[in-house]
């Protein structure tokens, strides 16, 4: 990772060195290491060491950036002068208002750091992969498949107008997927956990899982598409709460007028026990505090009650509307994105999975959705399949597993016709975007399957 | 802040470092990519960026596999990284079988791939002039919501050398870009793209391609079809013929055949992740995948193919291989521990997403081969179809069987004449049944390559370019117009 004393000398280089009349310094440092495995055997086990900074200057309205990972002197001039000389042959934006200030935004300190995540080793994470191998192997299930990952990711962002601020935190994910093989079928399970602390990943009750569910998964039948009423597992119903922020929780979404949310704040949009929120202070949450434009995050609440109320801003989007602040959501900037949810939760209602099977007279159990993506965003329809997991509910009990089905789904009517919400909240982690969600399990009465696989 | 030597003594001296510790096998690969990014949006620059990231990846077999990457371009961080590397192979080894990869060729070679013009030696304001009057040009209505145009370049310089004897010096120049005009008339959004959606179209080439988009030129075109789509009928539902123009049909090959014949996949290496495959080992040549029009090659040779190189990232030279041949399948892209394990060939397919990822086995460039129909005669001998044109949507399942793909545009055929637009098209099928469907593929004259530049696989995840050619094709009776509007 890059030292404070490090950072110290590269921010005394560019800030005394440039020649722009703002500038914004990033420094991202990551060490993530992960160890996959495969038919219950290690393939890939890697380590990743690298360290960026990222230049924003802005003359008057016009704005350039560069970055680079050479940390030397020659390297982090060479990124100001590229940057500078982008910014001098730009054209004026007339919708950038300047580099954000600080704002005195009270972020509940979240608990993201773990020493013993940021020093885990390679044996110890072989030493958890072989139990999970073993405890599967003992249970008839000899091909096991997964990765387990532990990350340190410091952050450090410092403008021209006051902002400095740094961070650093960590995170372990375990991913396990059963194929168990019987009389030429194969039953697929799935578990997962991810927490800043590696020692709360309990991948024994991971692997059981995961184990049950691919041994309850053989022989799955086929059934005619249709509206069926679901069951929804919280990651199921993590991936559908998910799509719809990237389809609609957005400023620049909004503004651009591709967001479901369009026309319709104040409007009652969901069920009125459906309540969306950006929330970095919540609970269990991980993740930064603040975001890549040193912007403390606010709690945003996009869908109150079922009610439209907001969207998150970066500093650029929110210069674009008045009465509007950065809510502490920008990615690296400048960017093509615009600002994004990082720390979703769907508050949870006052059921679980158990009350909700047995509460239904025929319906579908969903473990999780595959290959997810949206068909019509502003009209919020998604497509995907069920993966790893599907069972048919009779009269109150699981009867038998399913052969996979793809579902094309309009999700503002999903959430608007919702039957339960579970209690418990189940955090899950994005491994390609730094977006941190909990999620419910939830039961909705009418769910659209518009095709069947062979599996 | 810290220092560092250049890349080639840097390269030199972790080749040496790896040959003295003795290990069963070992590779250093390190790269520096340069990268150039600019949108331009509705009368604004909306961002430029520069980017520079230097570094290399150790891989190591000893016992089991390592793999540890590092920008600390030192001595001391060629040291460290070649630790780390050979005791997290030891590591892997409590719980793995020995590695063993297939013998090949070993190379010492330089390559230099296409770039008449270095799209990083043009000045911006060329740049600039270009993307701003494309994007003016489609802010032809109040209806245009969004306008977009964007130029996008790399350049990556490597070295490849491992304790075989294999050395080898690549540089690899690749640019593109396009437009997208977004239209809503406050019921509707519709959005239509050229040359293609999610940033355009790429090429292994330099700035001269970026030129040839003529994005000036079909800006006003593209806005008109945004604005015309929202007045266009809904997809019909049930079943038509169906033409895949090509942008769509290279999305078809990528996801239908480029990710099913991945050999890692098969063996189960992703089944966690992207998914396993329906191409088991027990098809291989004997397995119909379509009709036999279609024939399918893996093919890091074809000029300015977004995967074109010299060598992969494990040493093997570019080759083309055949997937599905004459509707049969045939082929899989190989690693050298893969083709090893399963007694085939290596197909040259393993690439990583830069220095500080593992070489995992990602197509090169998955091209459908011609056939000897014309667009034209393909469409006049069409009664009742619809054709289908640039990706806006898609899905498939974790096999690589059932799909559900959308496009932005759609155009009836009726009687052999386009009769009409259609919005929100879609079409679904099962793999080898769609494919068993073709009836007709377009030749050489209408055959085009694509570059997709965002192909995802592996973990930690890694962003891949493929290219993809193919030409305009019919299948017969697919079903269109899924779920409810």
């Amino acid at each position: 990772m890059v030292t404070s004393h490090e950072i110290d000398a590269i921010v005394d280089t560019v800030f005394k060195k440039t020649k722009a009349d703002e500038l914004e310094l990033t420094v991202l440092s990551n060490h993530n290491e992960l160890t996959r495995y495969a038919n219950s055997k290690i393939h890939q086990n890697v380590a990743q060491r690298d360290n960026s900074i990222s230049l924003r200057v802005v003359f008057g309205k016009k704005v350039g950036s560069a970055s680079t990972n050479r940390l030397n002197e020659a390297g982090v001039l060479k990124a100001l002068n590229k940057a500078e000389s982008i910014a001098k042959h730009q054209r004026e934006d007339p919708h950038f208002k300047g580099l954000p200030e600080d704002v005195d935004r009270k972020t509940k300190n979240l608990d993201s750091y773990c020493k013993e995540t940021a020093e885990c080793s390679p044996e110890e994470r072989a030493k958890r992969v072989k139990d999970i191998v073993d405890y599967a192997g003992d249970e008839g299930v000899d091909r096991v498949y997964g990765s387990l990952s532990t990350s340190v990711m410091s952050l450090f962002v410092a403008n021209t107008n006051g902002i400095r601020r740094s961070e650093e935190i960590t995170k372990a994910n375990l991913t396990v997927t059963t194929i168990a093989d019987w009389d030429n079928d194969q039953g697929f399970g799935w578990g997962e956990s991810c927490n800043a602390d590696i020692d709360k990943i309990e991948h024994r009750k991971v692997v059981e899982l995961a184990v049950q569910k691919g041994l309850n998964n053989l022989n799955p039948k086929k059934i005619d598409p249709g509206e069926y009423t679901v069951v929804l597992e919280p990651l199921a119903v993590n991936t559908l709460f998910t799509y719809l922020s990237f389809m609609g929780f957005s400023g620049k979404s909004v503004q651009e007028q591709r967001s479901f949310m369009n026309g319709k704040f104040g409007e009652q949009l969901m069920d009125e026990r459906v309540t969306m929120v950006d929330d970095a202070g919540y609970k269990d949450m991980m993740g930064f505090s603040f975001d890549f434009e040193g912007v403390p995050k606010k709690r945003v609440e996009m869908i109150k009650n079922g009610v439209a109320k907001d969207v998150v801003y970066d500093s650029y989007t929110a210069g674009k509307e008045n009465n509007k602040e950065s809510t502490g959501h920008a990615l690296p900037m400048p960017n093509s994105m615009g600002p994004m949810t990082m720390n979703l939760v769907l508050e949870g209602g006052d059921s679980n999975i158990e009350e909700m099977i047995k509460e239904t007279d025929k319906g579908i159990l969903v473990t999780r959705f595959n290959y997810c993506r949206p068909v019509h965003p502003v009209k919020s329809i998604l497509t995907g399949l069920t993966r790893d997991g599907t069972w048919m509910i009779e009269d109150g009990e699981v009867q038998y597993p399913l052969k996979n089905l793809r579902f094309t789904q309009n999700l503002l009517d999903a959430f608007t016709d919702v039957e339960e919400i579970g209690t418990e909240q189940v955090l899950f982690g994005m491994d390609y975007y730094p977006l941190y969600t909990l999620s419910p399990s939830m039961k909705i009465p009418k769910f659209n399957f518009t095709g069947t696989t062979e599996f | 802040m810290r220092d560092g030597a250049s890349m080639e003594e840097l390269f030199d001296f972790g080749l040496q470092e790896l040959e003295k510790r003795g290990i069963t096998y070992g590779d250093i690969r390190l790269e520096n990519l340069q990268s150039e990014a600019i949108d331009v949006k509705n009368g604004s620059v909306e961002s430029i960026r520069h980017g520079e990231s230097i570094g290399y990846g150790i891989r190591v077999i000893q016992g089991g596999w390592g793999f540890a990457a590092s920008s600390d371009l030192t001595k001391d961080g060629i040291i460290t990284t070649i630790d780390s590397a050979v005791k997290i192979a030891k590591a892997s080894s409590l719980v793995s079988d020995p590695v063993v990869m297939k013998d090949v060729d070993i190379y010492e070679d330089k390559y230099l791939g296409s770039n008449d013009v270095d799209p990083f030696d043009v000045i911006l304001e060329e740049k600039l002039d270009i993307l701003t009057e494309a994007e003016s040009r489609m802010r032809i209505d109040e209806r245009i919501k969004v306008s977009n145009a964007v130029f996008r370049a790399w350049k990556i310089h490597k070295f490849f050398g491992s304790t075989e004897g294999a050395r080898i010096e690549q540089d690899i120049t690749q640019c593109g870009g396009g437009i997208s005009a977004t239209a809503s008339d406050g019921n509707d959004v519709q959005t239509r793209s050229y040359p293609n959606s999610f940033g355009g179209d790429f090429h292994s080439q330099g700035y001269d391609f970026f030129l040839s988009l003529d994005l000036i030129e079909r800006a006003e075109d593209t806005a008109k079809e945004a604005v015309k789509l929202l007045d266009a009928k809904q997809c019909p539902s049930g079943k038509m013929d169906l033409i895949l123009e090509t942008s769509q049909l290279a999305l078809q090959v990528h996801e239908s055949c480029g990710h099913p014949t991945e050999l890692d996949r098969v063996r189960g290496t992703e089944a966690s992740y992207a998914g396993t495959s329906f191409l088991t080992t027990d098809k291989l040549n004997d397995f119909r995948y379509g009709s036999d029009l279609v024939s399918i090659t893996s093919d890091a040779t074809t000029p300015y193919g977004l995967g074109t190189f010299g060598y992969d990232d494990e040493g093997v030279k570019a080759k083309k291989v055949y997937l599905v041949r004459d509707g049969k399948f045939i082929g899989y892209q190989a690693s050298r521990e893969d083709a090893e394990d399963c007694g085939l060939e290596v197909s040259g397919n393993m690439r990583a997403d830069g220095w500080k990822n593992l070489p995992l086995v990602r197509m090169t460039n998955i091209n459908l081969e011609p056939g000897t129909w014309s667009r034209d005669e393909i469409i006049q001998e069409t009664q009742n179809g619809i054709i289908m044109d640039t990706i806006k949507s898609w899905s498939i399942d974790d096999k690589r069987l059932n799909f559900l793909f959308g496009t932005e545009a759609g155009y009836l055929v009726e009687n052999g004449e386009i009769t009409s637009r259609i919005r929100n098209p879609t079409y679904t099928g099962i793999t080898y049944d769609f494919w068993g469907r073709c009836d007709a593929i377009a030749g050489k004259d209408d055959w085009k390559l694509h570059g997709v530049p965002n192909c995802g696989k592996g973990e930690p995840a890694q962003t891949m370019k493929v290219g993809h050619g193919c030409a305009p094709s019919r299948f017969k009776d697919i079903r269109v117009g899924v779920g409810k509007w």
